[in-house]
């Protein structure tokens, strides 16, 4: 994480290169590789990123462990399935009105934000036990078992979706969207903050920030974002099931920010693609997805827990460097420079 | 009970203050008067009950029975984070510093309760946000130059030496400009001359306007700082009174050097 | 609604204290953990799963083996694999003193491979138990119960009792208490801290073990079935008081009386979602448990 105040420029420049040499190439994407099939993936991908983004603000930034995002995921989903197909409410407000819900729903964790560590995540594991139950079992509202057919496309401005590009653009636009509101925490009073709860809540105490405030904001932004990412799931794949939004969801999100690297925004989108697209290149896999996904997350805590972020980051510092010493024609060295 | 001019001389009062754990009496009924504007030091052996007193005026612990009176309020049942908003700041004994966060990102927590820029300020980056960031890095440089620490303000405070350290714990909790600054051992570890210097630091804290209540075990920093000391021993006040009364007085030499053979192998 | 007849309420007494100590069980291993490491082990329900299938499995290569036996197996593989995890993954990370964030994430990361572990080797499919106990019901003074809750009631006791024994009268269970209490003195006192430390998950994955077949025998074996009834077990350690054995005994037994009683008024189908949100209430509400009212009485 870059640092609040530092004048070291030329850091920054580097990153806004990168980070626009991708959003050229997100851009350009879908003229390149037009596959319907790729496309489907990749909006998948960036669905699931944006849950994975929110995960990020409430892990890697104020350090609360939550295994519970699924239910503000399915809260979204369901919501913006009823309010288009049962109310015909415009899809940007059904997406909207899904985020609101969560949000809302996030409240009712308000007072578990007092808690800490396994205690906290505990509790936010039986919270999404419960709306599991909850959607699983009120079939007049959600189906149920049964599903939740006929969810419309999404539509803007009253043009229909249909093409998989256009639905790429949106998906991947409102990532984009989350991803810089995001990354304009970092250097402000809310991120320092959100970040020293992190670091020593007694500490932040002491010097008057406000803790539990501050964590429970955390959660409704959390949670706003996840359902969003649900709402654009429903409208992407079109029907909705109890059993997307168990448990196993909640550790998925988590396996993606753990993989692409506690703390990195960058990493959550790395560790979304992952989660979601591997599956689907390594066919061999199947099964045992889950399985490797859990020897992931052991050796990720064992040898890494930079994950998949400070992996590339090393990897480009590495390739800078070389790249730097050939030009300059300088005999290599064994260790990088501090 | 008597509203005089008087009152307005002691910013802090505690009041037959107690601190129980389970069956441990670790403050019993202590009274403390800290004069405002002064250095108000609190000495006395190991387990005496200095932090856990320093640690009741700071919120961290309720009382088990007292008052605690803060200028003209009673602060006994406010939180800590209240009393820190109040006015009231402190360092820690164990060195509490945000170790990924640079100096200058540690000192501007400091001053996190005097702003209000919040989530959406930070990603409108709305002008309130702006002139926010603009006062608190400018107002943290300033107390980083106060306690001499302005070259590494883009030092990570983990990697900072320990005196650094103990400097940059000291600048957070002034950054805001507190009425009263508790410092819990402010000088534990540091050599002489590091000492040297933060009673230096304390006296120029004192003359720049904030009291402070001074725990401490480094015998040359409180004497030569403090304008009043009061002693703890076994959790109860054995004795106040200027440094020279406190270096002659009777009963606290028996408690100190009475005890130096006992001590050998306790515990901080 | 509206009143139980003797026999109703004697089943559902029978069935909760039997469920309960299941959980008590579960939730000693709960406890135990938390007390040596500062960590909730989220793998425990998997290790109570595992445990539950070796037993199975054993039953299936020799149908001959008595009921003890099995609940021996059970004890012993579930008693292994904790230690397996401890020795291969926790141990080190505690060396490494990595942040307590990334040991809990460990312990999911565990969890989600012993799952799938079972999913593959032992398949999807719920798995029955074979008969293990009598089947006509014993008569006790004009009540009926059934031989398979009244044993497994029997056995819960008798190895919780043991336990007890063990901990407060040989010399490695009183090392294992002081280790909890205050590791360095402990330590200073001759005590080998990483020895202690297995044994600590040894022992709780034991607890699991028995507390596998128990449940397997009386519902059935599956792979995801250490998940929920993990959960409720860390439910039961909670109510009873994080960290403490007995609270965790007693703990287990008060709810399992509870979600059987509250399971007739309550629609089945939201059975789950009572001991989450007892959970929740327990954590906001008085986060030290029976335990800890108790000791505030006082």
């Amino acid at each position: 994480m870059t640092a609040s105040f530092d004048p070291t420029a030329p850091r920054r420049g580097a990153v806004h290169r990168v980070t626009l040499l991708v959003v050229a190439a997100l851009i350009v994407l879908p003229w390149v590789e037009a596959d319907k099939f790729a496309l489907h993936i990749l909006s998948l991908i960036a669905i699931a990123s944006i849950a994975a983004m929110g995960l990020q603000v409430l892990l890697g930034y104020s350090g609360q462990l939550s295994i519970g995002q699924a239910a503000f995921y399915g809260i979204g989903a369901y919501t913006s399935a009823l309010l288009t197909a049962k109310l015909g409410v415009p899809f940007p407000l059904a997406l909207i009105g899904a985020g609101v819900a969560a949000a809302i729903a996030s409240l009712l964790m308000v007072p578990i934000t007092r808690l800490t560590g396994a205690y906290l995540a505990v509790a936010t594991l039986g919270f999404s036990i419960i709306v599991y139950l909850f959607i699983q079992n009120e079939e007049w509202l959600t189906g149920g078992s049964y599903g939740f057919i006929g969810i419309p496309r999404a539509e803007l401005f009253g043009y229909v979706l249909r093409d998989p590009m256009l639905s790429y653009y949106l998906n991947v636009g409102v990532a984009a969207i989350v991803y810089f509101t995001f990354a304009r925490i970092e250097g402000s009073r809310f991120g320092r903050a959100i970040n020293a709860i992190r670091q020593d809540a007694d500490a932040a105490r002491a010097s008057g920030v406000r803790v539990t405030l501050l964590k429970s904001e955390c959660f409704v932004i959390a949670a706003f974002v996840a359902g969003l990412a649900g709402s654009l799931y429903a409208h992407e794949v079109r029907y909705l099931a109890p059993n997307d939004f168990t448990f196993w969801k909640s550790i998925e999100i988590l396996i993606m920010v753990v993989i692409g690297g506690v703390g990195s925004l960058a990493g959550a989108i790395l560790g979304a693609a992952v989660v979601v697209g591997l599956p689907e290149y390594l066919r061999a896999i199947g099964d045992y997805r889950m399985l490797v996904f859990g020897a992931i997350l052991i050796a990720t805590m064992l040898f890494g827990e930079g994950g998949l972020a400070a992996l590339c980051a090393t990897l480009v510092r590495r390739v800078g460097e070389v790249s730097r010493r050939l030009a300059l024609k300088l005999p290599p060295r064994n260790e990088t420079a501090p | 009970m008597n509203t005089s001019a008087h009152d307005d001389a002691w910013l802090l009062e505690a009041r037959s203050v107690t601190r129980r754990f389970g069956g441990l009496l670790a403050v019993d009924a202590v009274d403390l008067a800290v004069r405002r504007g002064s250095v108000h030091g609190l000495i006395g052996p190991n387990g005496a009950g200095k932090t856990t007193l320093l640690n009741l005026v700071a919120g961290v612990h309720r009382v088990s029975s007292g008052v605690l009176r803060f200028g003209a309020r009673d602060i006994t049942q406010h939180s800590s984070a209240r009393r820190a908003r109040a006015g009231i700041r402190r360092t820690f004994q164990n060195l509490k510093l945000f170790g990924e966060m640079t100096a200058l990102e540690n000192v501007a927590i400091g001053l996190h309760a005097q702003m209000r820029a919040g989530f959406f300020d930070a990603v409108l980056a709305t002008p309130r946000h702006r002139r926010e960031e603009r006062s608190i890095e400018d107002r943290s440089m300033t107390v980083l130059h106060f306690v001499g620490l302005a070259g590494v303000a883009h030092v990570r405070s983990g990697a900072l030496a320990y005196g650094h350290r103990r400097l940059l714990e000291i600048a957070r909790a002034m950054v805001a400009r507190p009425t009263l600054l508790l410092l819990d051992e402010p000088a534990a570890g540091l050599n002489v001359t590091e000492a040297a210097h933060v009673s230096e630091l304390i006296a120029r804290i004192r003359d720049a306007g904030t009291t402070v209540i001074l725990v401490e075990h480094h015998m040359d920093v409180v004497m030569r700082v403090s304008d009043e000391i009061t002693v703890l021993n076994y959790g109860r006040r054995l004795a106040h009174g200027t440094p020279a009364q406190i270096q002659e007085d009777p009963g606290v030499i028996e408690a100190y050097l009475g005890r130096s053979g006992e001590n050998e192998g306790a515990q901080a | 609604m509206g009143a139980l007849s003797v026999s109703e309420f004697v089943d559902l007494m029978v069935g909760g204290l039997a469920i309960g100590c299941v959980y008590s069980l579960i939730a000693l291993g709960f406890a135990m953990i938390m007390r040596a490491t500062n960590i909730i082990h989220f793998a425990q329900g998997e290790v109570m799963m595992l445990g539950c299938m070796c037993g199975l499995t054993s039953v299936w290569l020799l149908p001959v083996l008595p009921l003890l036996l099995v609940v021996a197996v059970g004890m012993a593989s579930s008693g292994i694999i904790a230690l397996a995890m401890e020795l291969a993954v926790y141990r080190t990370l505690r060396r490494r003193r990595v942040p307590i964030m990334n040991l809990i994430t460990a312990t999911v990361g565990m969890s989600i491979l012993c799952i799938n572990a079972a999913r593959i080797i032992w398949g999807s499919e719920p798995l029955r138990f074979p008969e293990l106990f009598a089947t006509t019901a014993y008569e006790f003074g004009g009540v009926r119960i059934s031989p398979q809750l009244f044993w497994i009631m029997v056995m819960g006791v008798a190895i919780m009792g043991a336990l007890q024994l063990f901990l407060k009268h040989t010399r490695t269970g009183l090392a294992m208490q002081a280790v909890a209490q205050d590791p360095e003195a402990a330590q200073l006192m001759g005590a080998n801290l990483t020895r202690m430390m297995a044994y600590t998950f040894a022992i709780s994955g034991m607890m699991a073990g028995a507390a596998g077949i128990m449940l397997g025998s009386m519902f059935f074996a599956f792979f995801e079935m250490g998940f929920i009834t993990g959960l409720k077990g860390f439910v039961a350690a909670t109510l009873g008081g994080l960290g403490s054995i007995t609270g965790a005994m007693l703990g287990g037994i008060l709810f399992g009386l509870i979600e059987t009683f509250s399971a007739v008024f309550l629609s089945s189908a939201y059975k789950d979602g009572i001991g989450m949100i007892l959970l929740i209430a327990i954590l906001l509400v008085f986060p030290s448990g029976l335990v800890g009212l108790w000791q505030k009485r006082r």
